[in-house]
């Protein structure tokens, strides 16, 4: 069969041959290869990514803007209701925002926990179906680099898996192949929150003895991955505890809106300043 | 003009697939604009060139996904090449033909990605992702790659020359 074939034709295919081999013989370095030959591959492919994402934003501003237009006189009305209760909510709220600058002066919070982060657009989504992913405009350029965690001010969007010179891909808390450490807030009880395949997020191996209840707020431990102590990660929306087994589980839905996402943020030092003073003073 | 054809494709294609594609995503599954461009190059232009673009689409699409680098430059790879075979041995293709090969060769590659995956994390269930991926991509993949080859020009040209075969033999 081979002999029928051209000596082009049984190059290439020869090729293709020796690739299959060298990437199932060296998982690893095949893959640092491809990584490195990706890069300039990724930053070409990456600006006709960012001309779409402008033109989708772009229309969707024009469609946005059109439907506006039909409905503003009704609009205008409600605005200036809504006026009324802003203004008065304005007042109560600089109010608070006195005392709150107080609070936070003499607690010293600032100094306390600050993590650093960068904002990042997303432009797209995987290219595949296989995973929950977006693509984000800061990549290897920006400093950002695999692990790190993205969060929203709702809540904990997912965590990098991949970086290119000008994007990177964010698996999101949603997929079945994301795994990071939650507590429940109010029990400070420990378990993994991983995706599921229904598109929401489970918290696993929490003690059977564990009180739990529907919409207990879940929160990173800060013991694993790029975030630190404290960030919303959902809601319990169900508890499973099934007989004979040793751990319990709960379903959670994310708090932060993973469908409709369009500026994250990346942290990129995820320990707070105190425990980074605390390992140095040890 | 085919050379400036595919390199807008490698160029075009995964941008489209991973920006404006999402809005015609049916049930979060969208289908694989990389998977029909690779076999309907294979089909119509040979296995070689079904083989080279499938690689090159293949790799751009592991850039811009949280899988592996690999996996759908092997996979694709392997439909240029199995779409050129297809082609080369099937002497009256119709948008029909062309509807089930591609699903066929969809469910086929989803597939090998399913074990694969299932290999790399031991979390995978390979039935309930077959079911919840593969299929609904393969019948979207299939019903798009009739219409596009449908639509083609070189199609109706290819039909018109077996037309004109057949009339030299009488029919």
């Amino acid at each position: 069969m081979l002999r029928a074939l051209s000596g082009t034709t049984r190059f290439i295919l020869l090729l293709l041959a020796l690739l299959l081999s060298v990437i199932f013989l060296l998982p690893k370095q095949t893959r640092s290869v491809l990584q490195t030959v990706g890069q300039p591959i990724s930053a070409v492919v990456f600006l006709p990514i960012e001309a779409l994402t402008t033109l989708e934003q772009s229309v969707i501003g024009l469609w946005q803007e059109y439907v506006a237009l039909r409905h503003v006189r009704e609009d205008n009305r409600q605005l200036r209701r809504d006026l009324e209760v802003l203004q008065r909510q304005n007042s109560e709220l600089r109010e608070s925002a006195i005392a709150a600058q107080r609070l936070e002066s003499l607690l010293e919070f600032k100094e306390q926990f600050v993590p650093h982060t960068v904002a990042a657009r997303v432009m797209g989504r995987d290219s595949t179906n296989w995973y929950s992913s977006v693509i984000l405009d800061k990549g290897d350029r920006d400093g950002i680099r695999p692990e790190m965690g993205v969060m929203t001010s709702a809540g904990i969007v997912g965590r990098v898996v991949k970086t290119g010179p000008f994007s990177s891909i964010v698996l999101l808390v949603t997929d079945p192949h994301n795994a990071i450490t939650g507590i429940i807030q109010r029990s400070r009880d420990e378990g993994i929150v991983e995706g599921t395949s229904q598109g929401r997020a489970r918290i696993k191996y929490l003690p059977l003895l564990a009180n739990i209840r529907v919409g207990d707020i879940v929160v990173t431990s800060g013991l694993t991955g790029g975030f630190p102590r404290g960030i919303v990660i959902g809601n319990v929306l169900t508890m499973q505890k099934e007989e004979g087994e040793l751990f319990q589980s709960a379903e959670i839905a994310p708090q932060a809106d993973l469908s409709k996402l369009e500026e994250v943020l990346i942290i990129t030092v995820p320990r707070s300043l105190e425990a980074q003073s605390d390992v140095k003073s040890k | 003009m085919k050379q400036a054809l595919y390199a807008g494709l490698i160029l075009g294609l995964v941008p489209f697939q991973v920006t404006a594609l999402n809005y015609a995503g049916i049930v979060g599954v969208r289908p694989d604009l990389a998977l029909i461009a690779t076999f309907l190059i294979g089909f119509l232009s040979g296995g070689i060139e079904g083989l080279l673009m499938g690689v090159l689409l293949g790799c751009v699409q592991d850039l811009f996904s949280a899988g592996s680098l690999w996996v759908n430059l092997i996979t694709k790879g392997l439909i240029g090449i199995l779409a050129g075979l297809l082609g080369r041995h099937l002497a009256n293709a119709t948008p029909v033909t062309v509807c089930a090969f591609l699903f066929v060769l969809s469910v086929l590659s989803g597939s090998m990605t399913a074990v694969w995956i299932r290999a790399e994390d031991n979390l995978t269930v390979v039935p309930h992702i077959i079911q919840s991926v593969v299929l609904p991509q393969a019948l979207f993949d299939a019903t798009l790659g009739a219409v596009i080859y449908w639509l083609m020009p070189g199609r109706r040209r290819r039909e018109a020359e077996f037309g004109d075969d057949m009339a030299l033999f009488g029919r």
